[in-house]
């Protein structure tokens, strides 16, 4: 019963770290099916270290495990952090402490050693909630849209690469297997500038959204519980940011667009935003923030074309989404 | 050898928890629960617009952000004034109750009985029997719940776009309107999670498990057949037994519920005593029971790393972070809740207890509450929320009634949100002044469960049910960890413990 002990031959080995957060990228990770979680690791040949909502083993086995890995007797192949760093109150990262000390100090001994760092969700990619309170959060190495963070700007984990980003508040767990098998096999994994895979970030979050053909027409609401696109209005991200929210679907069934919630953004390195939810900014009715790359004038041009061409069967909400 | 410290990392809990137990001739003879992490989410919501607590405030907790988003929902009903149509309600009932339904399992085979596959039980005449089914990830239980629990969280992405942290509920209903082939599928996934729950959990039918209402109809129903005795109810009766957990872990005795599920205006689901509530709030200490009153809740924060302002309610609470360090009286992130002045414990036995179900009011009337008896409630609890959650999903096949209705922002006002989440009694309280959020403070329930000591000195819940438990050996004290465990705690823990042969000294370590 000591395989968490010994790693078998071959086996690549996995230490996860909760930091500050919620642990709803673990949550969200237990919710893959195929693979599920079990799979994942037998499937990949992964010895999973730690994990602190899985494993059992006892205390001395765990600071055993934890001498040798951080003085190199014990190899690390990947490192996933979920949540942000707290280097609160005044960079003494008391806020968040373990055997007294704080938990900052073990994440930056464990980013000494390992091969891959896999930075889980948007707390661990860019500090996101808490990145702007008292708490003093931040991402592993980026500060919302500034390269640094915790580590900083120059970090290489022992591959040579830097903090590979996966944000999503959860990050969705398809991306997290993804990458973690994509790293195991070797395999090419390119970066965006915000260090986020392109495979799962290079596509806007309203792509695959069942309201799109609201979304060409303009036929937008105003109010919660109707079809129509909810992007003029109700604050909804999903054709400015990034991420693969209706292309590989939340826990294979929908999402929150389809259903009708906004997207917040929560993938981008400023989620959690400053200004009010559920409320686009404005100006004279078009969205003051229009998607990567789009100019204003053609944009309210089209826009006003395309509004001119909705069919009634839109207009009357008669098409389903 | 005089004094030695040990220092004991109880994990398998969300969050962050330290427990410093003291020990004297191989008991504790006293405990501090300590939150070793302040994540500052009140003060976060102060200035933000009143809407907003929908979408950060889930974010408190991965494994319960549906009870945070109902709970943020409802504070805003109050205060702009508008009811739910009966439909919403239902869909906000079937997302917590599917979100409770996953946490009881999860916390049931992944956290707490993956202790029993741990190397501190080698001696126990169950324990291959105990690796086979909870070694992690391996376990033939363990690996069937990660399926399960998978698998039924889709009903909640089908009502409401996704698990966790979804912001499908706001004031007046919810945004989604999930037609019949959708709440047909949330059928399918509820009725496949029902059979595996029948078939291994329980061993019998739900029906079969409502007849057990006494201690004696316990014994009967264990004796009853092999499926009993083998099902995982079954098992973790007669290792817990073996093991010891009904003699540990009693505590203060006081139990608080907000009241399990509202009830929808027009439904066949019968609530216990025509209740407003499926399972009715409530306060019982010990056995005797009242009614809630929200007002006779406070906070305190003497030992807390908090300004002190006394004994407040929620609603005048401040949060305003004190010192680090924690010399002198103070020693935790977590302020202390009290009831009345009370400490009290909730949780699904408290739901239980406050309703008079009578098997656990029959158990704990008997021998008072343990660590056996608070697990065994959890283990159980969706054999009662199974059928209700099913009914809803076909009311809800036949009536195509509004899950929306719209309802105006106001400049000022002020609400309160409380319900059961899948770990007990959650609280949002909030102030809207001028547009923005002016006040917004929360009690979840391991707030209430893991409290530090208040003013007077007294031991919170889980401090309380700590004093008492055998240590047999301090080096993995897994005692201890069943009793933080069994109140699900949503906190990873730390205990710290000073052994005080020889000293009589308190240590930080």
């Amino acid at each position: 019963m000591d395989y968490q002990t010994e790693t078998e031959d071959g086996a690549l080995t996995l230490y996860w770290l909760q930091s500050g957060g919620c642990g709803g990228d673990t949550w969200s990770l237990f919710n893959s099916d195929l693979p599920n979680m079990a799979e994942f690791f037998e499937t990949l040949n992964i010895d999973l270290l730690w994990h602190a909502s899985i494993s059992n083993i006892g205390v001395a086995d765990r600071q055993t495990l934890h001498e040798a890995i951080l003085s190199g007797e014990r190899k690390l192949d990947i490192l996933c952090v979920e949540g942000s760093v707290i280097r609160g109150p005044s960079g003494t990262g008391m806020f968040d402490t373990q055997f007294g000390r704080p938990k900052k100090d073990l994440l930056a001994g464990l980013a000494k050693q390992a091969r891959y760092v896999l930075a889980v969700g948007t707390c661990a990619s860019f500090g996101g909630v808490g990145a702007d309170g008292e708490i003093e959060a931040t991402g592993l190495q980026f500060h919302k849209w500034d390269s640094g963070g915790f580590l900083g700007k120059k970090f290489r984990s022992g591959s040579g690469m830097p903090v590979i980003n996966l944000p999503g508040c959860p990050c969705h767990p398809g991306v997290v297997a993804g990458a973690i098998q994509t790293v195991v096999s070797e395999g090419a994994l390119e970066l965006t500038p915000y260090h986020m895979p392109l495979e799962w970030y290079g596509t806007m979050v309203h792509q695959g959204c069942t309201r799109n053909e609201y979304h060409e027409y303009r036929v937008e609401e105003k109010e919660f519980g109707e079809k129509g696109c909810l992007f003029f209005y109700l604050g909804c991200h999903g054709p400015l940011v990034y991420g693969p929210c209706n292309k590989l679907l939340w826990n294979r069934r929908s999402s929150k667009t389809r259903v009708g919630v906004p997207c917040f953004g929560c993938t981008r390195p400023d989620f959690p935003q400053q200004y009010p939810f559920f409320k686009t900014r404005n100006i004279e009715g078009i969205p003051i923030e229009l998607p990567d790359g789009v100019n204003r004038a053609h944009y309210l041009a089209y826009k006003g074309i395309a509004a001119a061409a909705a069919p009634k069967r839109l207009k009357l909400r008669k098409t389903g989404i | 050898m005089g004094t030695t410290i040990h220092t004991f990392p109880v994990n398998r809990v969300e969050g962050d928890l330290e427990v410093r137990i003291q020990i004297e001739a191989g008991v504790v003879t006293d405990a501090w629960c300590v939150g070793s992490m302040y994540r500052g989410f009140e003060n976060l919501m102060i200035g933000r617009s009143a809407l907003d607590g929908l979408v950060i405030t889930p974010r408190v907790c991965g494994i319960c952000s549906t009870a945070h988003l109902k709970a943020a929902a409802k504070a805003l009903d109050r205060i702009f004034k508008v009811r739910p149509p009966g439909p919403a309600k239902k869909i906000r009932n079937l997302a917590l109750g599917v979100e409770t339904l996953q946490n009881d399992m999860r916390h049931g085979f992944l956290i707490f009985m993956s202790d029993f596959a741990g190397k501190g039980y080698r001696d126990h005449s169950m324990y291959a029997e105990a690796v086979a089914r909870y070694q992690p990830l391996r376990g033939r239980t363990a690996v069937r719940t990660i399926q399960e629990t998978a698998r039924v969280v889709e009903i909640i992405a089908i009502l409401g776009g996704q698990w966790p942290h979804s912001s499908f509920m706001v004031p007046g209903g919810v945004v989604s309107s999930p037609n019949g082939s959708e709440t047909a599928q949330c059928r399918y996934l509820l009725n496949g999670y029902r059979k595996w729950y029948e078939d291994r959990v329980l061993g019998c039918s739900v029906e079969r498990w409502a007849e057990v209402r006494s201690k004696a109809d316990l014994e009967n129903w264990l004796d009853e057949s092999r499926a009993h005795r083998n099902s995982e109810v079954g098992f973790f009766l007669r290792f817990s037994r073996e093991a010891g957990l009904d003699r540990i872990g009693q505590g203060h005795g006081n139990f608080i519920s907000f009241g399990v599920l509202e009830m929808p205006e027009e439904t066949e689901v019968a609530s216990v005593n025509g209740n407003t509530h499926f399972l009715p709030g409530g306060i019982a200490p010990g056995i005797r029971r009242s009614a809630l009153d929200p007002e006779k809740i406070t906070e305190e924060t003497a030992c807390s790393w908090f300004k002190d302002e006394g004994r407040l309610h929620p609603m005048q609470g401040q949060t305003v972070p004190y010192a680090t360090g924690g010399e002198g009286g103070k020693y935790s992130w977590c302020k202390a809740p009290r009831y009345d002045g009370l400490p009290v414990e909730t949780g699904p036995l408290a739901e239980l207890m406050v309703a008079d179900h009578p098997l656990f009011s029959d158990l704990v009337g008997r021998s008072g509450p343990d660590a056996m008896v608070r697990q065994l409630a959890r283990l159980v609890r969706p054999a009662l929320l199974l059928p209700v959650l099913n009914q809803w999903l076909s009311e809800l096949h036949r009536e195509r009634e509004p899950f929306y209705q719209a309802a105006r922002e106001p400049e000022d006002g002020e609400g309160a949100g409380l319900l059961e989440a899948p770990r007990g009694a959650l609280g949002h309280w909030v102030r809207i002044r001028d547009g923005a959020i002016e006040k917004y403070q929360i009690i979840t329930p391991t707030a209430w469960n893991a409290s530090p000591r208040d003013g007077n000195g007294v031991r919170g819940a889980m401090e309380e049910a700590l004093v008492g438990t055998p240590v047999r050996d301090p080096g993995d004290p897994v005692e201890v960890g069943h009793v933080v465990r069994s109140f699900d705690p949503c906190l990873v823990c730390t205990v710290h413990a000073a052994d005080l042969r020889g000293s009589g000294r308190n240590f930080r370590i």
